[in-house]
């Protein structure tokens, strides 16, 4: 167990190492000079210059590399020439907001997803559980996009709920009511295509898992099916489920930028949309290595509680 | 030591494995959209960027079937030629993703050895970073924007999904016997790879494929939804749900058509991808 | 015959799949007494498990279809439902499964496995059922039971799993046993060992035990009485003496045959029995074994034998044309 989460700790830092070079040559990969990249075709010499110092740009790339990730392990992420804010301290601001809605949906979604899955699996090809495949088959193929376009459309526009169309968020320290209605539809959109990947995955390991001969052995236990779906089927079938949550929850690190960038909430997606869109490049460089990393870290801690629920793993 | 009798598989539907009514009307319903953008130029639709100011957001009518957006443009024409975008990029990007990744997967699998060693460790670090914002990030700033960087970005970062699909599913076979008692009678690389290999894994492939395409358009449609697909006036569905946004409070069909021509289309892959896995007894761990 | 522990009449268990309407059990009849060991043999796919679990009612009920009648202890089994059957299984009836290795749930450590049947069933508290647990780990021969309380399965070598599922089978003191094969899945070695134990088990606990399995070596010496299966219907049945030596049967023979015996020379070949046990979805006309029978005559492959009784009560068998009366000393040179 421990010398997996070594072998696993080793991996992980080879990885954010790996994303960090990933990130900062990134600005190498693009046609032309750096410096025209970050600030424009019309910059100033002076800021040039700046930004010449700045980053390093006449030293050798190694160089460069070691004095950008020196400032970023002490929490530097550069000043953005376009808002002249602390690229860290936007970041600090956003990422809340992302995690609110990320808690939210996946609250939603788990709480949906296991109770029917676990129904659904029960008895495979019956009425519930036809009409919940289907149902979830049809959702999987409606992208969120279009999912928040047309809730918007139903319930802000048509119906008039308040405090959910449109910039009509406000931070939860605020106001902590309109916070919530105001992301009630994005955290919606985002637990339906959370809920139909779990849905699916639960219900097909659920089905196999029922097939098990230690199944048949607890039923000839005389337990109670309740149990013997909640203690003995459960927990098996929870891997691909929890290595499924993993992925989604690090896509949804800055993946929600739709909602976001729809409904003018100010995320991390949203603030890398924005960036994008006013060439903010030291801004995008930061969230795509504070995601990415965010991401890598997920994954680990998820893999670190599939290793808890499935005991074989670990000992691979 | 047990065989059907002492362990009868009662969980298979009493009916046998057929691909069913649902499948046929789900590929005559993707034909009939690659044909229609095919020949969107010879078929009698209106210029999708003709602005008629006589009919403004009109719903459904004999003219205009579809009806027509805030501009006066048809809104039918619009989503046949948007299709084009759609199909461009998840057709093209899917070739360069299977193009460079199947190759690169087969061999890897089939070698083994340090080629594979490296190249898999090199692509489970790219897997680890998260694609879409990569993609987000190149496209935004490889300017002039244009279809085939689209395509090219979105379809290298597929190659490590592809490779690390495609590699596990070679290696499952890789180590069957066939394949070793082909190498053992001295078969050639090319016609193992080619002969043993490829028609084993072309199940597997071909679901990943569709579900691939269906990612991609899905992805495309995300882009053109943030502004970040084909410049405007060219219709995308993407971009024709963005710009309608801001007129679906007097015209909600703007949103809903090419919403609706977008979710029928990867309902149609979706099912077509999920029939034939049931199909080929591809299980979804596979993927 | 009313206070026998199980009393099974016409039981029939029919399977419908794709490929057809399979009748795995095609009706059978025995009964058994208290503390008696019974063993089932026949070959794989001769509808011994499904029998089993048919006795247990433990057979998935979609597409399947039970007729006739088991009384457990008086209970009807045929046609009751799950809750009615929840209350018989552990405390009536139990079953040793055939494969340690996919019987305990792989992510539940094997102290918790035994527990639950003790508190959900027995109404035990935490402590008392963990005390109980591990005493049933030492009856069934696991040393340091305290430690292996605390076990997931994949720390266990398979004679030792074996092991846990039978203290997790006697939990809960049934009167019946049913050991499906229990010995199928691990070495040689640990067979016997696993076989001593079920015998000294039985002897202990006061119980009756359905042993089944494929290899008559197995219920030789552990068995009072022996139920030869083919094809899903009874087609010897007698006291274990009777079976080995005074058989009449000639599947039964070819059995015997084909089972390696110490008292053999070295290097003597085994008698195979030629052919395949018969596709149960198109089962011929006559004698199912007569397709694989050297001794088959025209009557075998038209006309289906039924049970009649051999010279010693309980003694009865299906067949044409049997083996001669108390000749058949179970000898294998030939």
């Amino acid at each position: 167990m421990l010398k997996y989460m070594v072998r696993r700790l080793v991996m992980l830092v080879g990885i954010v190492f790996v994303i960090s070079v990933g990130s900062f040559y990134l600005i190498h990969l693009l046609p032309g000079d750096p410096a025209t990249v970050i600030l424009g075709t019309g910059a100033s010499p002076a800021n040039r210059a700046i930004l010449y110092k700045q980053l390093g740009l006449n030293k050798p790339i190694i160089e460069q590399y070691f004095i950008w990730i020196g400032n970023v392990l002490h929490g530097n992420l550069g000043t953005s020439f376009i808002s002249q804010t602390s690229v860290a301290s936007t970041i600090r601001t956003a990422f809340p907001i992302d995690l609110e809605l990320i808690i939210l949906s996946q609250v939603l979604a788990f709480a949906a997803a296991i109770p029917l899955a676990m129904r659904s699996a029960r008895k495979p090809n019956g009425f519930l559980d036809r009409v919940l495949s289907a149902g979830s088959f049809t959702l999987l193929s409606i992208p969120p996009f279009i999912i928040i376009v047309l809730l918007v459309l139903f319930i802000s526009i048509k119906l008039g709920v308040n405090n959910t169309g449109p910039s009509s968020f406000v931070p939860f320290t605020s106001d902590w009511v309109i916070n919530l209605e105001s992301l009630s539809l994005p955290a919606f959109t985002l637990a339906i295509a959370s809920f139909v990947v779990y849905f699916r995955i639960l219900r097909s390991d659920m089905i196999a898992t029922l097939q098990e001969e230690f199944i048949t052995m607890a039923r000839s236990k005389g337990l109670s099916r309740r149990r013997i779906m909640w203690r003995h089927a459960f927990r098996p079938s929870s891997v691909a489920l929890l290595g499924t949550a993993g992925v989604n929850i690090g896509g949804l690190l800055a993946g929600s930028f739709v909602v976001q960038y729809l409904l003018g909430i100010p995320g991390l997606g949203y603030t890398l949309i924005a960036g994008i869109a006013s060439s903010d490049y030291l801004l995008v460089q930061g969230i795509v290595l504070v995601v990415s990393v965010g991401v890598v870290l997920i994954n680990f801690f998820f893999d670190f509680i599939i290793s808890l629920v499935d005991p074989r793993i670990s000992r691979e | 030591m047990s065989d059907v009798i002492d362990e009868p598989t009662v969980l298979t539907p009493l009916r046998g494995k057929r691909l069913g009514p649902l499948f046929w009307v789900c590929v005559g319903w993707l034909a009939l959209n690659v044909l229609a953008a095919i020949l969107a130029n010879f078929l009698p639709l209106i210029d999708p960027l003709f602005q008629n100011y006589n009919v403004i957001n009109a719903g459904p009518s004999l003219h205009h079937l579809l009806g027509t957006d805030d501009l006066g443009r048809d809104i039918l024409s619009r989503i046949v030629f948007g299709s084009r975008v759609s199909l461009a990029v998840g057709s093209g990007a899917m070739l360069i993703g299977f193009g460079v990744g199947m190759p690169l997967g087969m061999l890897a699998a089939y070698r083994r050895g340090r080629f594979d060693s490296i190249l898999t460790a090199v692509m489970y670090v790219l897997l680890a970073f998260p694609a879409i914002i990569a993609v987000i990030a190149v496209i935004s700033f490889w300017t002039p924007r244009t279809l085939l960087k689209i395509i090219i970005v979105i379809g290298l970062a597929s190659v490590p999904l592809v490779y690390r699909v495609i590699r596990g599913a070679t290696l499952a076979v890789a180590t069957k016997d066939y394949v070793i008692a082909a190498q053992v009678q001295g078969c050639t690389d090319r016609r193992i790879l080619f002969r043993e290999l490829l028609p084993n894994i072309a199940p597997i492939a071909v679901s990943f494929l569709l579900i691939g395409v269906a990612t991609v358009v899905t992805l495309e449609g995300a882009l053109a939804f943030l502004g970040l697909s084909v410049n405007p006036p060219t219709p995308s569905w993407g971009n024709m749900i963005n710009e309608s946004r801001t007129v679906m409070a007097q015209n909600p069909w703007l949103v809903i058509f090419p919403s609706l021509a977008l979710c029928l289309f990867l309902l149609c892959l979706n099912f077509i991808g999920d029939r034939l896995r049931s199909y080929f007894d591809v299980t979804e761990v596979k993927l | 015959m009313t206070d026998r522990l199980l009393v099974v009449e016409n039981l029939r268990t029919t399977f419908r799949t794709v490929s057809g309407v399979i009748p795995a059990v095609g009706g059978v009849s025995f009964d058994l007494g208290a503390n008696e060991t019974l063993g089932i043999v026949g070959e794989s796919g001769s509808g011994k498990t499904v029998l089993a679990r048919t006795i247990m009612g433990l057979q998935p009920r979609t597409n399947i279809e039970v007729s006739g009648s088991v009384l457990l202890n008086g209970q009807q089994v045929v046609g009751a439902s799950e809750r009615v059957m929840r209350e018989m299984w552990a405390t009536q009836v139990a079953m040793v499964f055939q494969d340690p290795m996919t019987s305990l749930n792989p992510v539940m450590r094997i102290g918790r496995q035994i527990d639950e049947t003790l508190r959900v069933r027995l109404g035990m508290d935490r402590r008392a059922a963990r005390a109980r647990a591990i005493e049933l780990l030492n009856m069934v021969g696991i040393p340091s039971a305290e430690a292996r309380y605390r076990a997931f399965p994949t720390e266990l070598s398979g004679g030792m799993r074996q092991r846990v599922v039978i203290a997790t089978a006697l939990a809960c003191s049934p009167k019946l046993l049913i050991a499906d094969e229990p010995t199928t899945g691990l070495d040689v070695t640990i067979q016997s060992q696993i076989l001593n134990l079920l015998d000294s088990l039985k002897q202990q606990l006061d119980m009756s035990v359905i042993l089944i399995t494929h290899d008559l070596g197995v219920v030789a010496t552990r068995t009072s009485r022996i139920i030869v299966m083919y094809a899903g219907q009874i087609v010897e049945m007698g006291a274990t003496r009777d079976i080995f030596h005074h058989h009449r049967m000639r599947y039964t023979r070819a059995l015997l045959d084909s089972s390696p015996k110490v008292a053999n020379p070295s290097h003597t070949r085994l008698a195979v029995i030629p052919g395949r046990p018969p596709n149960l979805s198109t089962l011929p006309p006559g004698c199912h074994f007569a397709p694989r029978c050297a001794f088959a005559t025209e009557q075998c492959h038209r006309e289906r034998p039924t049970l009649q009784a051999a010279d010693s009560p309980g003694h009865v068998f299906a067949c044409w044309n049997p083996l001669a009366a108390s000749t058949n000393e179970g000898d294998s040179t030939r």
